[in-house]
């Protein structure tokens, strides 16, 4: 898979790779039992520090989103992909609401991301 | 799309080590092998069975028979490095193969006849099993130190643009981007399973297994290596490594010309599966038929990848294979 950094953002290296996995599994690109690259592989490719790739694996796992197993390396869990088919049809309604309001997609992610903390703070 | 194709470098090496040393060897077998026609019985014996020798044949006929085998089979290997081998694992394929199969031949004569010097009967020519193993073991350090008396590749940069109409991968210029892939093929170890396992257990049962069992373990270990590979593009460039650590397949971003999908089909193209050399000298990782990657590479070499996903890694390669460029 393809996993890109940006040493220049604000976001920690570790957050910037687990969000991409988030945003991968969500989108179904990454399937259950897909094998996440072995950390030091993907350590030496991206040129960051091994603990990095792993703190990022241990947040995406500590999130049930995969399983870290001695010798078979990162897998994308069983239940990783079982919740998000109503989640996506959900996003795809926010999309075209929206779209037909002329929003731009700043405030549409302004507005969820409200919606998201108001959630946490109840 | 690419100019005028490279002509093959180290000829010089490859003639020496497949072709000059094996007729060399070979023609030293022969002459070895004649000066010994009066120490040995007449026909000698040519062809062992579990309970002993159960053929013969004339000295002359077997000694030169082996002995066109052993020429033929070199004249091959160095056809394939000579002609094809802008790659190193084309030439060091070449050359092991020819090298390695004169000293597997050269032995087997040499071997067979030594034990004989001295009987009266082919019958009562003694068990051919040591002799079979320093054959397989010839063949097999031979093969090796042809590969490894065939000189590398010499670095190759260079500073072409990537063509235009390669695909590319939006990157952010602080951007790092890294794509790594495993590629596995159960098939390779389900089939080697399928035809080792059996030889092995007729081996044991037949009373063989000091013969048949160091064979069909160099086998079993040369599938594993070719088993599975991870692949990687990042600012390192292309890398292919099996998860054995050996066979692995390394170009730098420099020596990238272009990269792309193609549609790979291993048995026309490549002659089977695994870690091949295939028409034209191309050089494949090839574990299934399928969409790949394939690498074209500075000194007219290619190297292709059965991998999923293979638009990514052809995209990102092109895009990095750029900023070297510019760097």
């Amino acid at each position: 898979m393809l996993l890109r950094i940006d040493p220049t953002s604000a976001e920690p290296l570790f957050a910037q790779l687990a969000a991409q996995v988030r945003t991968s599994v969500a989108r179904g690109d990454l399937t259950p039992g897909t094998r996440l690259p072995a950390a030091r592989d993907l350590a030496a490719a991206l040129d960051i520090n091994l603990h990095t790739v792993l703190r990022a694996y241990q947040e995406l796992r500590d999130e049930g989103l995969i399983e870290l197993r001695r010798g078979r390396g990162a897998v994308v869990s069983e239940h990783a992909a079982l919740d998000y088919a109503p989640l996506r049809a959900a996003l795809t309604e926010v999309v075209r609401a929206s779209r037909s309001l002329g929003l731009a997609p700043e405030t549409t992610t302004a507005l969820l991301k409200d919606a998201l903390s108001e959630e946490t703070t109840r | 799309m690419t100019t005028t194709t490279p002509t093959v470098p180290h000829r010089l090496a490859s003639t020496l080590v497949a072709l000059v040393v094996p007729l060399v060897l070979t023609a030293a077998t022969v002459v070895v092998a004649l000066s010994w026609r009066d120490d040995l019985p007449d026909p000698v014996a040519t062809h062992w069975g579990p309970d002993g020798p159960d053929g013969s044949g004339s000295l002359v006929a077997f000694v030169w028979s082996s002995a066109l085998a052993a020429v033929l089979l070199a004249a091959g290997g160095w056809a394939l490095a000579f002609f094809a081998g802008r790659a190193a694992t084309t030439r060091r394929l070449g050359t092991g193969f020819s090298l390695g199969f004169a000293g597997f031949l050269s032995t087997l004569v040499l071997g067979t006849l030594a034990l004989q010097r001295g009987v009266a009967d082919w019958t009562a020519a003694p068990p051919v099993d040591g002799v079979v193993l320093l054959t397989l073991l010839a063949g097999l350090v031979l093969g090796a130190l042809g590969a490894a008396l065939t000189p590398g590749d010499a670095p190759h940069p260079t500073s072409t643009p990537v063509p235009v109409d390669a695909a590319r991968l939006p990157l952010a210029p602080d951007e790092r981007a890294g794509w790594v892939q495993h590629i596995r093929s159960r098939g390779v170890l389900v089939v080697a399973g399928v035809v080792l396992v059996p030889v092995l257990l007729v081996a044991v049962l037949v009373r063989t297994p000091a013969v048949v069992v160091p064979a069909v373990l160099v086998l079993a270990l040369l599938v594993a290596s070719m088993a599975s590979f991870t692949v990687s593009v990042d600012a390192r460039g292309l890398s292919v490594r099996s998860g054995l650590g050996w066979p692995r397949q390394h170009v730098p971003l420099d020596e990238v010309v272009r990269a792309e999908v193609v549609p790979v089909r291993p048995f026309p193209e490549f002659g089977g599966w695994g870690y091949r050399v295939g028409r034209g000298g191309r050089v494949g990782i090839v574990l299934r038929t399928g969409e790949g990657l394939l690498v074209e590479r500075t000194g007219g070499r290619s190297l292709v990848v059965t991998v999923d996903d293979a638009a990514t890694a052809a995209a990102l390669l092109n895009t990095l294979a750029d900023r070297a460029r510019v760097a």
